[in-house]
């Protein structure tokens, strides 16, 4: 389904005439981006986190939300989703403010040595440092591999809905097996605003990764004759005067028909690219972004790299070896945003300090 | 960069590497797997999975299966070559044919 943008961030982008200016800006929200936010916010550094996925979590959400994780310190065990749900609540103290559904596009270096950061959805912002934890990079719709079909993308062939009206009266069909698929399809065939003049749902085979619900419901109003499901790959196109007016679908049978349409809806899930990361000018090697080990930094001064996402002699891609990533690299960030002050390590059992920033009591010992 | 079925695999198929893959980037053909170079994510955890020792880092690919790097990225578009996602039994003689050199030939596309 199509990424809801937070009002909030509505709000805040529209009180802002010009970019956010801000301290800090995290480019990934999986886990390591998410524990960035705390070690910045014991330091008083403020961050903004941008993914491209409309929830936090990144890999762990997308991947596996559902299997153990045995190896993250003192949790013996928790899903992909337990664990970016406890790093949102241990990273609360610090108001991150989120931008979901969108990834970077454009990262600038300024005269006044601040960074310029754009995304795909046009969020702008001035910012002292970047840490990159992207992964292994920007979630992205799988596309439908037929040579000529990208003419159409976005006109006719469309990987994700964002507007269900442009669909309404139309002759749809939607391939996949998911529950993006399937729920879309559900959508388009029920009365309403949105009903579609006819739908046809293809699937490589007659067995879904969907909803059990959605999938009867499907084959229901297929027996009603609401809708077609057809099990076949689509492996080529027609067109007229410039128009794509209909799908090759190839049968299991091994016979391949014309199914004519307006639109071509795919979801086949996402997949991660590393995408626009490889041309802002940081050094790479083998699709990851060298990092020294002590500050954790790329090679453009104020831009750090924590996570899967970067490379060093003995590199683990391990959550854990990312969370100490986020620790020192914030140590190495603060200069950047506080020239003039010193900075020094301080523990959150015994601290005044930081237990101001992170809004608890500081204990009495009597 | 992405991960690569070598020659080992050729008149094999165990199967064992997709039941791990997170991206689900294996492709089947007649006697053989490869990885989607598009989908693979590098995490690496099908390379200890084959029991014999078919996948490597593209990088790490010895130089005497360098060929298979492109034959993964062409037979991963090939027209049949399907996505396997879940473990079924290797091929019928898969053991006679596992530690035989120089099964190139033996490919189906």
């Amino acid at each position: 389904m199509e990424p809801q943008l937070n009002q909030e961030v509505l709000k805040t982008a529209a009180a802002h005439d010009g970019p956010i200016e801000t301290d800090a800006v995290i480019v990934g929200a999986g886990p390591v981006g998410l524990f960035q936010v705390f070690e910045l916010g014991l330091l008083e550094i403020k961050a903004h986190v941008i993914d491209s996925l409309a929830y936090p979590g990144g890999q762990c959400v997308e991947l596996y939300p559902d299997k153990p994780i045995y190896d993250i310190p003192a949790v013996p065990v928790c899903t992909g989703q337990e664990l970016t749900d406890n790093l949102l609540k241990q990273i609360e103290p610090f108001g991150a403010t989120f931008h979901f559904g969108q990834e970077v596009t454009t990262v600038l270096r300024q005269d006044d040595g601040r960074f310029f950061v754009e995304t795909s959805k046009g969020t702008k912002f001035l910012t002292k440092t970047i840490f990159i934890a992207a992964g292994v990079g920007a979630f992205q719709p799988r596309t439908l591999k037929v040579d000529g079909l990208e003419k159409f993308e976005g006109k006719q062939v469309f990987y994700r809905v964002k507007n269900p009206a442009d669909f309404a009266g139309k002759n749809l069909v939607i391939v996949g097996g998911g529950d993006s698929a399937l729920d879309w399809t559900l959508n388009f065939v029920a009365e309403g605003p949105h009903k579609a003049e006819s739908v046809i749902l293809i699937h490589r085979r007659d067995g879904f990764k969907a909803a059990p619900a959605s999938v009867a419901k499907m084959r229901e109003l297929c027996d009603a004759y609401e809708m077609q499901f057809i099990v076949g790959q689509v492996t080529g196109y027609e067109e007229k005067d410039g128009k794509l007016t209909g799908a090759k679908v190839t049968g299991s049978d091994g016979v391949t028909r014309v199914v004519p349409l307006d639109m071509l809806l795919v979801f086949f899930g996402l997949s991660p690219k590393l995408g626009p990361i490889a041309e802002w000018g940081l050094d790479i090697e083998r699709k990851q972004l060298k990092v020294d080990t002590e500050k954790f930094a790329t090679s453009v001064p104020g831009i750090f790299a924590v996570g899967d996402i970067n490379t060093y002699p003995g590199k683990k891609k391990l959550i854990l070896s990312g969370f100490h990533e986020c620790a020192l690299a914030a140590f190495a960030a603060a200069p950047f945003i506080f020239p003039d002050k010193k900075i020094h390590l301080q523990y959150t059992t015994t601290s005044p300090k930081l237990h101001k920033v992170l809004g608890v009591e500081s204990p009495v010992f009597d | 960069m992405t991960h690569v079925v070598t020659e080992s695999c050729i008149r094999c198929k165990y199967t064992d590497c997709v039941d791990v893959c997170p991206v689900d980037c294996f492709r089947e053909g007649p006697n053989m797997l490869v990885i989607d170079p598009d989908e693979c994510i590098d995490c690496a955890v099908c390379i200890p999975e084959c029991p014999v020792n078919a996948i490597y880092a593209e990088e790490d690919t010895p130089p005497d299966q360098i060929a298979f790097i492109k034959i993964n990225a062409e037979l991963a578009q090939a027209p049949g070559w399907k996505s396997i996602t879940k473990r079924k039994p290797a091929l019928e003689d898969a053991e006679e044919w596992k530690d035989k050199p120089g099964k190139l030939s033996e490919l189906i596309r």
